[in-house]
């Protein structure tokens, strides 16, 4: 096992890197598509709070090809797929109370998402 | 995982409470803690998923009543101990041997 050693740290963390991979995936979605979010309940890591399972928005943008975390941090590898920013009305999410104006956005990947 | 960092939507916590001025870390155990976790990190036995992975599943009344670098801290410990490289036996004798010099 190799552990970072003093002088090295400076490098390291200059050097460490992002999420986003460099690989040729085909996307799920297009900019201004609707989508509804899968209603899922993983017992492992995810990144979809439980406030927007199984509710609809808009794709905001696509930002590329990302890890997903939810394979990744089971030890289940990257499974490279695109990553959105994907809208959602404050009613969507909290009700008809909520703000009427208000608009919410979340970083979402493909497999939490479903064609509406 | 349904769990208690999960905590959008929540009522009953009250306001977010800001500090002007906030300092990166509040404490100097904070700053080692940090520093252990992003070292141990580059051992390469885990990513960051997993990092955020093992804080999720502290127990969830624990996890609401306890900081953000105690996350950490708790975070890292189950790490090391499911990787292998300590076990719970030997961070408790190291924490007891802290408390004995401490109390001298």
């Amino acid at each position: 096992m190799k552990a970072l050693k003093a002088e090295d740290v400076s490098d390291a963390l200059r050097h460490s890197r992002g999420a986003r991979v460099d690989e040729d995936v085909v996307p799920k979605f297009t900019t201004g598509e609707r989508v509804l979010t899968r209603n899922l309940h993983p017992v492992g890591h995810t990144r979809l709070p439980r406030y927007v399972r199984a509710r609809h928005g808009t794709i905001r943008c696509d930002y590329g090809v990302f890890i997903f975390p939810d394979a990744h941090g089971m030890g289940e590898g990257k499974k490279p797929q695109h990553l959105y920013s994907v809208c959602f009305t404050a009613q969507e999410l909290w009700g008809p109370g909520a703000s009427a104006h208000d608009r919410i956005y979340l970083d979402l990947w493909d497999d939490y998402l479903d064609p509406a | 995982m349904n769990g208690a960092h999960d905590l959008g939507g929540m009522h009953g916590l009250g306001p977010i409470d800001r500090e002007i001025d906030e300092p990166v870390f509040h404490a100097e155990w904070e700053r080692r803690c940090f520093a252990i976790t992003v070292a141990a990190g580059f051992l390469g036995q885990w990513n960051i998923d997993m990092s955020r992975y093992a804080r999720e599943r502290m127990h969830p009344a624990e996890y609401l009543n306890t900081s953000y670098y105690e996350h950490w801290l708790h975070g890292l410990q189950t790490l090391l101990v499911e990787k292998g490289l300590l076990t719970e036996e030997e961070i408790a004798a190291r924490m007891l041997e802290l408390a004995e010099e401490q109390e001298t």
